[in-house]
């Protein structure tokens, strides 16, 4: 029992590690270093909606909220206060959390409510930051320059770190009993709560680490960009994406989303950027049939087999 | 009988609306003790058991456990303090293997340090299942796994609803035999079940409910006797 | 002042009925949420500027061509994935991932089709000149649509009531599983319903430039946002309790327009978490659904 516990950690923790470190050596042999940091973004970020969404079954469509509150807790800070970029990175994660809270409530909501009721936050979200009234504050639709940080090698070891942060967690997440508990809770919250597990305890954290994740590559992402708008800090597109990538890959799995990202991302990077239009019908070509004959992911191949997919 | 109930229910009343699925009822359980709730569909007996379990909030009267009230106690935290119950139809945690849903309970339910989850999987003959998810197993595995994800947090107390339904001969008198060593091994028990002859195998005495509140206690034997019991089983009398 | 916002806001509320009906009609039957409704509006919308501009055709005759085109493109595609999604396990959730799909398809092809510049039809083919109710100076337009908005409204209402299908469709809203115990074609049903609903959002689409000024390929997320709002206040799965939510989204609308006009667009987003959590059964509704 034990040894085949400490032989998946094991695994777990060497496919997150080479991830970790191809991402790190890339920059080094390939020079299209915002290419490179866009997929860092997309594999912690699709790592993040599977916290949410594959651990408590709760799908924010609205995810790029924490992103965008994450980029402008980071912006504000750096613009008004002058302060290093650490900081600003602080104040990302703070507005996430922040929001996070604020939202905790809609976790009463069930299945498409939440998830509807999570894009309307998003969207106020981003109507109050990109109010011309607001523009002393967050330059309204205007948008932000942050060039007095500019550090473009930092900040993209900085949103590798957080990647590494985020694989772990998962990989914790998919071998303690913490994690099991989430499962749990998904899959039956009263018997969870006839288990002993409290809940609302349980919801509460996996919510406010995948919020939190999301503010951090939110805030790395502004700092590594230096110059965005509201309608690129809380692109819908985010949310997209790393909703698909996740149920391509399939969720609760560590591998799922990486496979997402790498598979659909690079075919985006090579047919997609020239004409998006062409990625997002192929995108949304792609959800309709999932959602019809895969709705577990790549993986559901073998783990309808019983094979465990780490 | 030792003098102090482990649970004493009193005069407990949970509306839904204008209905009264609970209107009043009283009864008490010792520890050691098994206690059949019986009545007519509708009478109250699940809603009794949520309540109890901390499901639903009661609107009246008391529910005492240990000594101490236990209304509007969350239901993890009843489970921590000994409080357990099995599910009409079994709820197992479907995309964890039937070990999981076991070391789940074991971890989050507070039982005594060291407590072996195999032996519990070997005594209701889950272990050849150990490492299946808890999707694949049939409905009496099932109830079985319910009824281990209960065992694993040791309740004091464990309220059993309707475990016997669909299970065959076999299965229902090893059932039986489980539940009644439970309560020798000093765990209050409180079934609800329609079959009787499974209530006269388990049970102690029982209390017999009709539109929400006990209008019957004694045994079994005397239940059957009581002509105001088989008016309300046979006349249709009560509207339960 | 406020009375004028609150006439206006009636006006709009009876558009905004006609925008969120749709939606609602295919939630009550199907239990599921097309998230594509927004887009089949703005196709409907795109329709009705590409039948002025080539043929010169008037509004309330494209209206026409879109109602028919609409359910001939609705009926297969019910066939075509509903019956599917209603056999997995939570077809609720992955109804929306799905259409969401399908929403981003339409989007995409209508952008590479016509770009993503803003269409709009000029208000004048709707009537010249305002009209004055209760002392309140409306355009002609906005009263125009707002009446053929009525209309389809009612056509609606006349169909689940007075109709025999109409009346099965009821039932299946009811219970879908009693309703197919009974022998009642339900795929037949939810099909009519679906082809009902797509060309009720086509309507409102044709009638779109008029009121909501111009038609965008990527409009369709708000409209949804916004017809998600109107039929959560008035109720999930009751297309009546509709016009309770598109009047008072309408007024709500108007009032934070004259009063705090820059902050108007945050109104349906907060309107829909504020219902969704203070009261998710809906202002006429008794279930409630939480998780």
């Amino acid at each position: 029992m034990r040894d085949t516990r400490i032989r998946r950690i094991v695994l777990d923790t060497g496919i997150a590690a080479a991830v970790v470190v191809a991402m790190g050596v890339a920059r080094g042999v390939y020079s299209n270093e915002l290419m490179l940091f866009n997929f860092i973004i997309f594999l912690t970020l699709a790592q993040g909606l599977n916290i949410i969404y594959g651990f408590t079954g709760y799908l924010p469509f609205g995810y790029v909220g924490f992103y965008g509150a994450g980029a402008y807790g980071f912006a504000l800070v750096v613009m008004h206060l002058h302060a290093p970029a650490m900081i600003g990175m602080v104040a990302a994660g703070v507005a996430a959390l922040v929001l996070a809270v604020i939202l905790l409530p809609l976790l009463r909501l069930s299945g498409a409510y939440f998830a509807i009721a999570s894009m309307a936050a998003a969207q106020a979200v981003y109507e109050i930051v990109a109010n011309p009234d607001l523009e002393d504050i967050t330059k309204g639709p205007y948008g932000v320059s942050l060039a007095d940080v500019f550090a473009p090698a930092f900040s993209y070891y900085t949103a590798l770190a957080i990647l590494a942060a985020t694989l772990l967690l998962v990989v914790w997440l998919r071998n303690s009993r913490f994690g099991m508990s989430l499962q749990a809770i998904r899959d039956d919250s009263i018997s969870a709560a006839m288990a002993g597990v409290s809940v609302v305890r349980g919801r509460t954290i996996a919510w406010l680490l995948s919020a939190l994740i999301a503010g951090l590559v939110g805030g790395v992402f502004a700092w590594h960009i230096s110059v965005f708008y509201p309608d690129t800090a809380f692109d819908l597109s985010v949310s997209i994406f790393a909703t698909v990538f996740l149920l391509f890959g399939g969720a609760t799995t560590l591998c799922g989303p990486l496979l997402g990202v790498f598979i659909l991302y690079g075919i985006y990077n090579v047919i997609g950027i020239a004409v998006p239009q062409y990625f997002q019908f192929t995108y949304g070509a792609l959800i309709v049939l999932l959602v019809l004959f895969l709705p577990n992911g790549l993986v559901s191949l073998l783990t309808s087999r019983g094979i465990r997919v780490p | 009988m030792s003098p102090d109930p482990l649970l004493s229910v009193d005069g407990l009343v949970k509306r839904f609306g204008g209905f009264r699925a609970l209107d009043g009822v009283s009864f008490h359980l010792h520890p050691g003790e098994v206690l059949g709730l019986v009545g007519p569909n509708g009478s109250g007996k699940t809603t009794c058991i949520n309540v109890i379990c901390g499901l639903y909030a009661a609107d009246g009267g008391s529910v005492r456990y240990a000594g101490r009230s236990i209304i509007g106690e969350k239901s993890h935290l009843l489970v921590k303090a000994g409080i357990n119950r099995t599910f009409q139809s079994p709820r197992p945690f479907l995309s964890l293997t039937v070990r999981e849903n076991v070391e789940v309970a074991a971890h989050y339910g507070d039982p005594r340090p060291g407590f072996d989850i195999d032996a519990l999987l070997a005594l209701l003959e889950l272990d050849r299942v150990a490492q299946r998810p808890a999707a694949e197993l049939n409905s009496a595995q099932q109830k079985t796994l319910d009824l281990a994800r209960a065992m694993a947090t040791e309740p004091r107390l464990l309220l059993v609803d309707e475990l016997a339904a669909g299970l065959n001969p076999a299965e229902l008198s090893r059932m039986a035999a489980r539940l009644r060593a439970l309560a020798d091994g000093g765990m209050a028990l409180l079934v609800v079940e329609h079959l009787m002859g499974f209530i006269d195998k388990v049970t102690d005495r029982v209390v017999v409910m009709a539109a929400g509140r006990e209008f019957f206690g004694g045994t079994l034997a005397d239940a059957t006797r009581d002509p105001e019991v088989i008016r309300v089983f046979l006349g249709g009398g009560h509207h339960g | 002042m406020l009375i004028g916002a609150i006439i206006a806001g009636i006006v709009f509320g009876l558009y905004y009925t006609l925008v969120g009906l749709g939606l609602n009609l295919v939630f009550g039957v199907m239990r599921i949420v097309n998230l594509a409704h927004g887009d089949f509006l703005m196709l409907g919308g795109i329709a009705a500027w590409w039948l002025f501009t080539t043929l010169g055709l008037h509004p309330l005759a494209s209206a026409g061509l879109v109602i028919v085109a609409f359910v001939l493109v609705g009926l297969p595609l019910y066939y075509l994935v509903v019956p599917r999604l209603l056999r997995s396990r939570d077809s609720e959730m992955l109804s929306l991932i799905l259409f969401f799909g399908l929403s981003q398809m339409i989007e995409a092809v209508t952008t590479i089709g016509l770009g993503s510049t803003e269409r709009s039809l000029p208000p004048r083919l709707l009537g010249v000149g305002p009209i004055i109710l209760f002392g309140t100076r409306l355009p002609k337009a906005w009263i125009f649509s707002a009446a053929a908005s009525a209309i389809a409204v009612l056509l609606v209402y006349l169909y689940l009531y007075r109709t025999r299908l109409g009346t099965l469709t009821r039932a299946v809203m009811v219970s879908r599983d009693e309703a197919l115990a009974t022998g009642i074609d339900v795929n037949f049903v939810s099909a009519v319903a679906f082809g009902i609903s797509i060309a009720l959002a086509g309507v409102a689409g044709v009638f779109a430039p008029f009121i909501l000024g111009s038609i965008t390929p990527n409009m369709g997320v708000a409209i949804n946002i916004t017809a998600f709002a109107v039929i959560v206040v008035g109720t999930l799965g009751n297309p009546l309790g509709t016009l309770l939510g598109g009047i008072i989204y309408g007024v709500s609308l108007m009032l934070m327009q004259t009063y705090l006009s820059s902050w108007a667009n945050l109104l349906p987003n907060l309107l829909l978490i504020a219902v969704l959590l203070v009261r998710p059964e809906g202002i006429l509704g008794r279930r409630v659904r939480r998780a």
